[in-house]
């Protein structure tokens, strides 16, 4: 009965209750309260396959599985503060599945305002498997959402990132970050090379292995190469390369710096650094690398202005924001994607270096030196609202956003070793992504996966 | 009476006088030349004598100068050579894994250091770099390439910026002391080559450094 009633319900999700655009959380409030949601143990509903039973824990193996990649993304995303069935009150410890809308009564004692039960269910071969979650208001007792995934055993983690993105589109109005990758430089002997890993740290792998210094990784707007600085001709030109690490070829060669490229919004051009006339300074590239042409020309009243570095375009493609210590010291500024237009954008602090500019276009995250240490502070455009989001944690620097503009990645070594971390926009949630010793660097940030 | 003696006298030291006047002269040279001819011939004789040997004392003089330069020549030669030598002797190859090509080393060619977020020549370098200038200048031919080096701090991009920024100030400085521009090229490493991998303020001094290498000799 109860099993017939959920068939229905997935068939026909028009019968549900019309979910409203209630945002639970609001993450643009500049301090937000984690949603308590209760996590029941997942079930394994049907048949067994012969192949799962045969080993013996395979079976139990996958179904922790879920319900541990689940806990960990909801956890990761700082939007939550997941109540998992152990510290459940002992009647609701061992209830396993998804309960009727009408029985949401009964888990109230759990502690938490919102609910996902979920279960499992097997292809008869045992390949394939099928996921299956509901979301429920516990304070209004209604349903508000339900949906299945099936796929290979091997895509298990992603199907679960992608069953805690629509619940937190669900929850908080947009969808998560659960399926992207960073990528970021590791120091390996007196070199550098290229890795990628999940949202969540999980699926580590090295891009490139020349034994070259290979720095500054940079996704390309397609989200299927990677832009990076390598040495291998003995000048540091930009190349890229394939994200499974194939295909690798040279891409901008310039006498001097070939560095940090930023593709435009409509991807036509790249804004990236070069130092063809003995100093840094910000060019325009054509998308196949071609065509050069200096953006950070002479002003008046200027003499010389300076090392530039670092370019990143606003979302809208109207303008860039960049490094300059024509002031004397390193500080960020913002111009027209021509060049025109310049003004400062910093002028607290003597270091300012590495901008970011958000995906929605309404803050700048950036380096800051603050009283001998360096610290990630975020602005608004027009030079108002800063904060600082990083304090009293060792050296912070490279910070990038996610394609949300909910997350920022940066590096840091207040354990030590440079590592990745990943904070929530607001500063809050601080986490490494890996759990490696150290020699991490300059994270990248890719477009969602789908 | 006395009156008329005294002109008689008077006339008489006239007549004399213009006898002598008259007469004198032609009666001395005749009879002076010779001997002043005799002197003339032993004065210029010595003269001549004494100019030769003023000569073949000043030829001399020059041929031993001329010895003790060719012998200074060929010392500071020997020395050129020795430093040749010495200078040939201390290139080291260098072979990085992951870059293309093969460099030369030298510790004579010393490095040179900067400031935090600084990329002007202190007045200390300037003298290392007119050393490393000598060196360079006995091997017109050698082509160098100077590497500009940060410390960790702050973040890779603008450090490679900072980087380019202190092997280009080092380059004009090398210019500006008699090094043609066409000998030496520029590389940034940023803070992706430091000589100590330490974390502390003794390291970072040393890794904020312009390196030089030989690209050719």
């Amino acid at each position: 009965m109860l099993k017939h009633f959920f068939i229905t319900l997935l068939l026909f999700p028009f019968f549900l209750p019309i979910v409203e655009a209630r945002v639970y959380l609001d993450i643009n409030t500049p301090t937000f309260i984690q949603i308590p949601i209760v996590l029941p143990k997942w079930k394994t509903v049907g048949n067994i396959p012969p192949s799962l039973l045969a080993k013996e824990g395979e079976l139990t193996r996958y179904k922790e599985k879920v319900y541990e990649i689940l806990v960990n993304d909801l956890k990761l995303s700082g939007f939550f503060r997941v109540i998992d069935y152990q510290n459940f009150p002992p009647q609701l410890q061992q209830r396993e599945g998804i309960p009727h809308t009408l029985f949401l009564e009964e888990w109230m004692p759990a502690g938490g305002e919102i609910l996902l039960a979920g279960e499992t269910s097997f292809e008869p071969k045992g390949l394939n498997l099928n996921l299956k979650f509901h979301l429920f208001d516990l304070v209004e007792k209604k349903h508000l959402v339900g949906k299945q995934y099936e796929g290979h055993l091997q895509n298990l983690r992603n199907m679960v990132h992608r069953m805690t993105d629509e619940v937190i589109l669900q929850l908080t109005g947009e969808k998560g970050v659960h399926n992207t990758k960073i990528a970021y430089a590791v120091q390996q002997g007196e070199g550098k090379e290229i890795f990628i890993a999940d949202f969540d740290g999980a699926n580590i792998k090295q891009i490139t292995q020349n034994q070259s210094i290979n720095i500054s990784p940079v996704w390309s707007p397609d989200g299927k190469k990677i832009a990076f600085t390598s040495y291998l001709k003995r000048n540091p030109d930009l190349y890229l390369i394939d994200m499974d690490g194939k295909n690798l070829r040279r891409f901008s060669s310039y006498p001097g710096l070939n560095v940090s490229p930023s593709w435009s919004p409509d991807g036509k051009r790249i804004a990236l650094m070069m130092g063809m006339e003995g100093k840094s300074d910000i060019y325009l590239i054509d998308a196949n690398g071609g065509n050069p042409r200096k953006l950070t020309t002479k002003e008046h009243g200027h003499q010389d202005h300076g090392n530039e570095a670092s370019p990143t375009w606003s979302p809208d493609g109207k303008q860039i924001a960049f490094v300059s210590d024509r002031s004397g010291s390193p500080q960020i500024y913002i111009m027209t994607w021509e060049g025109s237009n310049v003004r400062r954008l910093t002028y607290e602090g003597s270091y300012n270096t590495n901008p970011s500019w958000s995906p929605k276009g309404d803050r700048i995250v950036y380096c800051g030196r603050v009283g001998g240490r360096f610290n990630i502070l975020t602005v608004a455009p027009d030079g108002t609202g800063l904060q600082k989001l990083t304090s009293n944690s060792g050296d912070n620097e490279s910070p990038c956003w996610s394609p949300d503009g909910r997350y920022i990645a940066f590096s840091s070594n207040r354990t030590g070793g440079s590592k990745i971390y990943i904070m929530n926009a607001n500063g809050f949630n601080q986490r490494p992504l890996t759990s490696s010793k150290g020699g991490e660097s300059s994270p990248s940030w890719s477009i969602r996966f789908e | 009476m006395v009156r008329k003696d005294q002109s008689i006298i008077v006339l008489i030291l006239i007549l004399c006088i213009g006898l002598i006047l008259m007469g004198c002269p032609k009666k001395t040279v005749v009879k002076e030349e010779p001997s002043v001819k005799k002197e003339d011939l032993s004065k210029l004789e010595a003269e001549r004598a004494a100019r030769e040997r003023a000569e073949r004392e000043a030829r001399e003089r020059e041929l031993a100068k001329a010895r003790e330069e060719a012998k200074a020549r060929e010392e500071a030669k020997a020395r050129e050579e020795a430093a040749r030598k010495e200078f040939e002797k201390s290139l080291v190859a260098k072979k990085t894994p992951g870059i293309e090509g093969e460099v030369l080393e030298s510790k004579l060619l010393k490095d040179i250091h900067f400031d935090f977020d600084k990329y002007d020549i202190r007045s200390g370098d300037a003298e290392i770099l007119k050393e490393n200038a000598t060196w360079l200048k006995k091997f017109p031919n050698s082509k160098i390439q100077i590497e500009g080096h940060c410390d960790e701090r702050g973040t890779n991009e603008y450090n490679l910026a900072l980087g380019e920024r202190r092997a280009n100030s080092t380059k004009k400085y090398l210019i500006s002391i008699g090094i043609a521009e066409d000998r030496i090229s520029t590389i940034s490493y940023g803070e992706e080559k430091p000589l100590d991998p330490s974390h502390n303020e003794e390291a970072w001094a040393k890794n904020r450094r312009a390196h030089f290498v030989i690209l050719s000799k």
